[in-house]
């Protein structure tokens, strides 16, 4: 059972019997309990055992803290209850209960966030990574311990820990709670990035079996596991073909690589989310979305809002506003102003937090200086099309086109989709000039003959599989379509019996049949699982 | 106070109509870089300096919201 991922058979019967379990149980304690032992035997078998104690350890910690500065702004309240203060009285005495929060906060953030940030640099620097602390020692430190989706659960630890801080939410009580949050084993490997005050809330009161909700669950998961199974795993041999032997390539075969590998990259994410969010749904626990038909975008900074949602959302709770918002940006901003540069002030009021966010991002995803570039990338474009907005209306009005008109519309999405698949060529080939040395063989022939002569087909995909991929993908962005215009799976549940059965069945079948499945079972493992 | 705001934001943000929507944030009226400006245009204007946990779409949600969020740090 080492290594169960999502899409292993030990999975799918770990989640048989967990969902039976858990909801044959006539409690709330008892749900809470199977599902606590539930996180606990997922996360061991899924590698996390050695290092299972740094992800306890970090659970206590984070409740303590959490709980500590609870109590103070608990002496906060019941102060301002007994005295009749003013608005700005009131945030004075805010002020120094803030500060014995904040003696809390900073050991506690320095210490969570320590541990993914040792990893991550230890990584960079070419340290080993170990799985237990005798090697770890034995190394004389020189080595790094990586915990499964760390960089998953200390994101939502510093959130919540900030939003205690910020008094934008309670310190929760019942540790129970918070430990069932942090080991949740839907989210802890690949996401979607929780906020831990909205699942403890739903972990406190878990719902009892609802066939509606199962099934739906179910179905949501099914569709994920089409998505990597038939079109991700299928897909990706293409991409790693090409971009293996890249000086052999050229022209229109590199760029159908570049394309396959961004839309690999999509189905890959997307039906991980698919299937944890709905294995979720089915156990009464609703998660944040992470896509939201991305490739519909018509900019950079609206893609970011579709794609990785709770990744952006996170960085511009924790990071962008309270930069931008601060007094020392704000300061800066308003003396640019005052002296009459009223442009340049709101360009460095959006461009200083935008870049410092992108940044991190781009660390967050790898630390070699590919995904650093990556994140300077996507920082630079973002800025380029917020930062300067009101030029690009002026250049519209100039050039009389309506960007919102079907036509310009469609085209605006085709731009975002090559930026996308830009910023997946910076770290398509693992090394700094990733994107020049693609380029470079774009540029440096047609590539026509591999589709003339047929050896297209012979790259991982051949011409049944391209196939597949067709209808997979037109299914795909049918489903988006009507995402966008109905409940897809309460429409279908409202269908006569023996269609909906025919819907249920043909989804099931066309997994097992068209899954691509390596030997043994063990479809190879999903892109975002190793963040 | 209320009539002071919507003519400094106005001002500031001529293309948006702060009178159209109780929801201006959820109905995407404003966005995230609109309220950053808003807080800078409005915390030059008053002097105030609003705490981060104020920072909450509930308070740039409509005009009387932020009128009462500013006169409260006033």
């Amino acid at each position: 059972m080492i290594g169960m991922s999502y899409i292993s058979f030990s999975f799918l019967l770990f989640l048989a019997v967990l969902m039976t379990l858990y909801l044959l149980m006539p409690s709330v304690r008892l749900r809470q309990i199977i599902l606590l032992a539930g996180n606990l035997v997922f996360y061991i078998c899924a590698g996390g055992r050695s290092l299972l104690a740094i992800l306890i350890a970090t659970t206590f910690i984070v409740y303590a803290a959490s709980r500590l500065m609870g109590r103070v702004y608990e002496g906060f309240e019941s102060e301002t209850a007994a005295k009749e203060l003013k608005p700005k009285e009131k945030s004075q005495l805010l002020a120094s209960y803030r500060k014995r929060a904040k003696a809390v906060l900073i050991p506690s953030l320095v210490i969570v966030l320590g541990i993914l940030v040792y990893g991550k640099a230890g990584k960079l620097i070419g340290f080993p990574e170990t799985s237990d602390f005798s090697s770890l020692a034995g190394a004389g430190f020189r080595a790094v311990m990586v915990p499964l989706g760390i960089s998953y659960y200390t994101f939502s630890a510093v959130g919540y820990l900030l939003d205690i801080y910020w008094r934008k939410t309670k310190a929760e009580k019942n540790p129970l709670l918070l430990l069932l949050s942090m080991t949740y084993f839907p989210v802890i490997i690949q996401g979607p990035i929780s906020r831990y005050d909205r699942l403890m809330k739903q972990f406190g009161e878990l719902p009892g079996f609802s066939y509606e909700r199962v099934t739906f669950g179910l179905q949501r998961a099914v569709f994920g596991f089409f998505k990597k199974l038939v079109l991700a795993d299928r897909i990706s041999a293409f991409p790693a073909a090409v971009f293996g032997n890249i000086q052999e390539h050229s022209g229109l075969l590199v760029v159908l690589a570049v394309c396959a590998n961004a839309v690999h990259l999509y189905m890959d994410f997307s039906g991980c989310m698919d299937i944890v969010i709905g294995i979720s749904e089915a156990l009464g626990v609703t998660l944040d979305e992470n896509f939201s038909q991305p490739f519909f975008s018509k900019s950079a900074a609206e893609f970011w809002r579709r794609w990785h949602i709770t990744l952006g959302s996170w960085f511009k709770d924790y990071v962008y506003m309270p930069i931008a918002t601060s007094k020392f940006m704000m300061n800066r901003t308003s003396a640019i102003r005052k002296s009459g540069k009223k442009r340049l002030a709101s360009f460095t009021a959006a461009a200083v937090p935008l870049i410092v966010v992108w940044i991190l991002t781009g660390l967050w995803h790898g630390t070699g200086a590919d995904y650093l570039l990556w994140g300077v990338y996507w920082g630079v474009l973002i800025i380029l099309e917020t930062a300067f907005a009101p030029e690009w209306k002026k250049l519209a009005a100039y050039l009389h086109t309506e960007p919102d008109r079907p036509l310009p519309g469609f085209l605006r999405m085709v731009r975002t989709f090559v930026y996308f698949c830009f910023g997946r060529m910076i770290t398509a080939l693992g090394c700094a000039g990733s994107a020049l040395i693609i380029l470079r063989r774009i540029f440096s022939g047609s590539g026509a003959r591999e589709f003339i002569d047929g050896s297209v087909f012979t790259y991982g995909v051949d011409a049944k599989d391209f196939a597949v991929i067709a209808a997979g993908l037109f299914i795909c962005f049918l489903v988006s379509i009507w995402q966008t215009k109905m409940h897809i799976r309460e429409r279908i549940a409202k269908m006569a019996l023996p269609v909906r059965w025919a819907v249920y069945l043909a989804g099931i079948m066309a997994v097992v049949i068209f899954g691509v499945y390596g030997p043994g079972y063990s479809a190879s493992s999903f892109v975002y699982g190793a963040f | 106070m209320r009539e002071r705001v919507k003519e400094i934001l106005e001002e500031n943000f001529p293309d948006i109509d702060f009178e159209s929507s109780d929801e201006l944030v959820d109905d995407g009226i404003i966005d995230s870089l609109s309220i950053v400006g808003m807080i800078s245009a409005l915390s030059d204007e008053f002097d105030v300096s609003l705490p981060y946990e104020e920072i909450v779409p509930e308070n740039f949600n409509s005009l009387d919201s932020i009128a009462e969020l500013i006169e409260k740090y006033m």
